[in-house]
């Protein structure tokens, strides 16, 4: 019971640590608290802001743009690297795109996407949709192009149909670097959502950043960041509970 | 006969694309905000001619190589140290799987005010979204080297030092080069809109300043200069590790997956 009390806080103590390092150099008046707000008072200002709605709407506005571009990434991307993978003739009309376009910085497009989407919600999904298309594509037709022949052939000899194959040999074949390439998408379609929204947005957690921040109020701007947090960590921790559940026989064959 | 068929497949879309793009905005069917492609490479040479572009491109690209050389060094440093050493891991686990998660752009009204509006606050903020996505791959590729070889090294009496450049870091290379990569992509996407935000220079003001004098073909010059400045640096990276490690395509276009 003690060694495992002792190995949590082995494991953990770096982030109280942190805290208590934070408080005492701002209460020590070490940092000017205007430059760095107490811990205590980003706790308070996170409570009340938490407790009257306005985080919580904030929140949920970023998240829901997030997750909508990462769905739509992944409803269109997943069958359309599926294609790619299995037609010479999607392969060369589609493949330069994606692996020419991984590279290049697409944030640039932001004003065209404004003029085309709107400033608000369309053109932040229209972004979350784009940046997370491409990792999705790229893991899920690498994915889907490593499929051992030789399984499709096995299915094949024993008198499976072409969609039989793909629904029971395919998909699950390559479902573990669909997996990654969706681990790799959402962190990046909360990033693009945040990063948009503060540079052009009235709503919004990259927009409550901004406001408070040109205030000099940081306690709201740290509060922010970890709502932020909070909320990346538990979609990635849902994803990974899905990942377990869907892929269940990955752990076994990796260990 | 089929390689040609193969490579006018594999020009389509983008030639379409663009002749189409031409065509139509010569037409003035489409709208002004979209411009059309001669039109952009006018715009093009007019800022490469004036010299603005060149201004632009060194203001910008000092900012990205700065906070990038700091964050994937600081990054690979702490990775490659929480890979070998259980105290230091323990130490950084939970802050990296807490600030992971977070675009590191959140920090940029704090950097502003801790380093000013110049070179300075962008170059940290750049750096720090450089630190998460490298430390993670150096700390993951240190654990997962074969332990085979570990062994087999230290039975042969190798020393620590020796254990660590000749037998760690050469074994999980290929997976530092992905993070690397991957931060390469990060420092790209945070200089942007940490130039659009928080300061007025670089390719970004190119951008938005096209964008405000309704000078479209201005808008996207920036645009396209910006994209091979990424487009470029990629490359570039990608070269060095195909120097560096002659026939690995762990973590290229062949494998991807981090």
């Amino acid at each position: 019971m003690s060694a495992r009390i002792l190995r949590l806080v082995a494991q953990w103590y770096s982030i109280p640590l942190l805290l208590v390092v934070w408080q005492l150099a701002v209460s020590s008046g070490l940092v000017e608290s205007r430059l760095l707000p107490s811990v205590v008072s980003v706790w308070d200002t996170l409570v009340a802001q938490v407790g009257d709605g306005t985080l919580v709407y904030d929140a949920g506005v970023t998240i829901g743009r997030a997750l909508a571009g990462f769905a739509l990434a992944a409803v269109v991307g997943i069958p359309f690297a599926a294609a790619m993978a299995r037609s010479q003739l999607w392969r060369n009309l589609f493949e330069p795109i994606f692996f020419f376009g991984y590279p290049v910085p697409k944030i640039a497009l932001f004003p065209v996407f404004t003029y085309i989407f709107g400033f608000g919600t369309p053109s932040k999904v229209a972004f979350a949709f784009l940046e997370c298309l491409y990792p999705i594509v790229v893991t899920s037709y690498l994915g889907f192009r490593g499929v051992e022949t030789r399984l499709v052939w096995a299915a094949r000899n024993f008198g499976a149909g072409r969609w039989t194959v793909l629904r029971r040999v395919v998909v699950p074949a390559a479902l573990p670097s669909i997996f990654s390439g969706l681990r790799i998408a959402l962190p990046v379609s909360i990033i693009v959502v945040v990063l948009t929204e503060m540079i052009g947005d009235s709503i919004g957690l990259g927009y409550y950043i901004t406001v408070w921040g040109t205030r000099f109020t940081f306690q709201n701007v740290y509060a922010a960041i970890i709502i932020i947090g909070v909320c990346g960590y538990a979609l990635d921790q849902c994803l990974v509970l899905v990942q377990r559940r869907v892929v269940h026989w990955q752990r076994e064959a990796s260990r | 006969m089929t390689i040609r068929a193969a490579t006018v497949q594999k020009c389509l879309v983008p030639a379409a694309a663009i002749v189409a793009w031409e065509s139509l905005g010569r037409a003035a069917l489409l709208p002004p905000y979209l411009s059309y492609p001669s039109s952009i490479l006018a715009a093009l040479w007019e800022v490469t001619a004036d010299g603005e572009l060149l201004q632009a491109v060194s203001a910008s690209l000092f900012r990205v190589v700065g906070g990038f050389v700091i964050g994937t060094a600081a990054g690979m440093i702490a990775g490659l140290a929480a890979g070998r050493a259980p105290a230091v891991r323990n130490f950084f686990d939970p802050l990296v799987s807490f600030l992971f998660a977070v675009p590191k752009i959140a920090f940029l009204p704090v950097f502003l005010l801790l380093f000013g509006i110049g070179h300075a606050s962008k170059i940290a903020i750049v750096g720090f979204s450089c630190f998460f996505p490298v430390f993670i791959a150096s700390r993951h590729a240190v654990m997962s080297v074969d332990k085979v070889l570990i062994w087999a090294a230290q039975n042969m009496g190798t020393p620590r030092r020796t254990l660590f450049f000749r037998v760690v870091i050469p074994a999980a290379a290929p997976q530092l080069f992905a993070g690397v990569r991957i931060s390469l992509a990060h420092a790209f996407i945070v200089l942007f809109a940490a130039e659009l935000i928080g300061s007025h220079a670089g390719l970004s003001e190119l951008i938005a300043e096209g964008d405000d004098a309704a000078r479209f073909d201005l808008m996207f010059a920036g645009i396209l200069a910006f994209a091979v400045l990424g487009f470029a640096g990629d490359r570039i990276l990608m070269a060095v590790r195909a120097r560096v490690l002659k026939g690995q395509t762990l973590g290229t276009e062949e494998q991807v997956v981090s």
